[in-house]
């Protein structure tokens, strides 16, 4: 019994020293992890989507479709993906296009050049909390130093975070503020891998510096186009932060982004945690469906 | 030859005046926001406001420990930062080490799962996550906050292409030598990778310490707050003081500012590699 037991542990320590034993060990944390926190909460919302969950979270009422035929009459949340929407259709192409051609003045290797990138960069260390309080009061309606500036300039004084129609363009620029630096770089980073002797190449054809930079470093650094318009397209989608430190949704919802409202209906006052599962999982969907078209695109141009 | 040097100098004029606007408009509210948090709260309140700071006063920081537990926050917050970084990178470079080197039944599919969570949007899942984690028992308290954040698909993929580049013949010597697979990695593999652990450690302390939404949502008790959250809810209150919290706000940038002083490298290249930052 014993010995058999002995035998059962070698063999076990045996198998999990095996390359495949060892593999299972290798990864198992990793799957647990993302399986309970990833994918369970995934799909668990969508099961939450169909209840009613009380601020107690007590019990949870099967409501059907109800909390789907709401939203799409809920006016609060048609504004915030309005909201939404036109913060990306601004911000995704400046960080798009506007990082590439910032990337392609600062892609040489020289020593302005460095600083330029490492001064571009700094934003995007900084935390939204400090940028917030940073930029709410720069721009303060009263005491903001930029404010003032732009009064002294005559240009007026501007009430940057609290103007129906303007405050939305202000929360961009502080988004766009935040993170061209990580675009730039890495365009900076693709640009520096294009074979040399292309330009070379070009040169000797008679090109100058733009139609160079069009001819021969666009069509090589797609893959990265396409991959920073994916990824800031869905990370524009799901704003959040810098949302909620300046305006935090207002004047009148003008800068409600889908997120913003989501929070609020999650775990304010107005919690009802099924309801914003509800637009959780629309809002998954609107991603989605943006991601799999722009995937499409992409792969039909890359043939 | 030399013409046509001083006429690339000239067009690179218009260029260059772009380039500087940008770097000013990066630098200038980060040096006010410096500035500022050394004034008088009565000076950051005066008209017409001013930029160079005239009543230098360390009253601010002195603030931030009096209106809110500013120790208190700096210490969840590197307990949040450190905690997550030092599991992830454990759990992170084993996951991408057997992706890149082993051969097992059921790779493929669970590799692509891991991918897969790469699509899935936070704000989407956070609901249902703070449920998860509020009916485990861990609101409120660090393992809460840390432990969902540990495993990272973007980690697992960075880390997979950093093992696949190593030599065959490492292990080979090292497995004739006796170790164990596990031996193999963590003395042998892990080693070798150094470079590209650093760039996961930098993006998750700089994440987490960043990080505003999960603390948010699972942290709201004073005490367990970080800097992030903490600060943040201290602004969202009416009786605000904003000498404090400049100071608050210029504490929190400090250490990632050194990190990055450190790291500028790591920084860039982890975040072209993985792409991780929202």
């Amino acid at each position: 019994m014993n010995s058999l037991a002995k035998n059962n542990k070698k063999n076990i320590w045996k198998y999990l020293n095996s390359d495949e034993g060892s593999a299972y060990v290798f990864i198992l944390p990793s799957i647990i992890l993302l399986f309970l926190f990833i994918i369970l909460p995934l799909i668990m919302a969508f099961g939450l989507s169909f209840f009613d969950v009380p601020m107690t979270l007590n019990s949870a009422k099967f409501v059907g479709f109800d909390n789907f035929k709401e939203a799409f009459q809920d006016k609060r949340f048609l504004n915030s993906l309005k909201v939404t929407l036109i913060f990306t259709a601004i911000e995704v192409p400046i960080q798009v296009f506007g990082a590439m051609i910032i990337a392609a003045l600062i892609s040489k290797n020289n020593i302005s050049n460095k600083i330029f990138r490492a001064i571009y960069f700094l934003p995007v260390i900084c935390s939204a909390t400090a940028i917030g309080i940073m930029w709410k009061m720069i721009l303060h309606s009263n005491v903001g130093f930029f404010t003032y500036s732009l009064q002294a300039l005559g240009l007026g004084r501007i009430n940057f975070l609290n103007d129906v129609h303007l405050t939305i363009f202000v929360v961009t620029f502080i988004s766009i503020w935040r993170s061209f630096g990580v675009s730039a770089i890495i365009y900076v980073t693709a640009i520096q891998n294009v074979n040399g002797s292309l330009y070379e190449a070009a040169q000797m054809d008679g090109a100058g510096k733009i139609k160079q930079f069009w001819n021969v470093t666009v069509p090589l650094i797609k893959p990265t186009f396409w991959y920073i318009l994916m990824t800031r397209l869905a990370g524009s989608l799901q704003i959040f932060d810098i949302i909620f430190m300046t305006t935090n949704g207002g004047p009148n919802y003008t800068t409600e982004s889908a997120v913003t409202y989501i929070y609020t209906r999650a775990f304010s006052s107005e919690s009802r945690m099924g309801y914003a599962s509800t637009l959780s999982v629309i809002l998954f969907f609107i991603i989605l469906v943006v991601t799999v078209l722009l995937y499409k695109k992409m792969n039909a141009e890359e043939e | 030859m030399k013409k046509s040097n001083a006429k690339g100098v000239i067009a690179k004029i218009p260029a260059y005046i772009i380039l500087i606007i940008i770097a000013l408009l990066v630098v200038v509210p980060l040096l006010w926001l410096t500035l500022s948090a050394f004034k008088e709260e009565k000076e950051i309140l005066s008209y017409p406001p001013t930029f160079w700071t005239h009543s230098f006063t360390l009253d601010n920081f002195i603030a931030t420990n009096k209106r809110i537990k500013i120790f208190r926050y700096i210490l969840n917050s590197i307990i949040y930062s450190v905690g997550t970084t030092a599991l992830a990178v454990v759990v992170n470079c084993m996951a991408g080490y057997a992706y890149a080197r082993k051969k097992f039944k059921g790779k493929n599919g669970f590799f692509l799962m891991t991918l897969a969570t790469m699509m899935v949007p936070f704000q989407v899942i956070m609901v249902p996550l703070f449920l998860i984690v509020y009916k485990m028992g861990m609101y409120n308290n660090y393992w809460g906050l840390i432990i969902p954040r540990v495993a990272v698909a973007g980690s697992i993929f960075m880390m997979r292409a950093a093992f696949s580049g190593l030599p065959k013949e490492l292990e080979d010597a090292a497995r004739i030598d006796g170790l164990s697979e596990y031996g193999i990695f963590w003395r042998i593999m892990l080693p070798q990778v150094k470079s590209s652990v650093i760039c996961l450690i930098i993006l998750s302390i700089n994440g987490s310490w960043n990080d505003l939404l999960w603390p948010m949502i699972v942290a709201s008790d004073t005490n367990m707050r970080t800097l992030a959250n903490g600060l943040a809810l201290f602004v969202g209150q009416n009786s605000i003081q904003y000498g404090a919290s400049f100071a608050g706000a210029l504490i929190s940038l400090l250490p990632m500012l050194i990190l990055y002083i450190f790291g500028q490298k790591y920084f860039v290249e982890g975040m072209a590699s993985s792409g991780l930052k929202s």
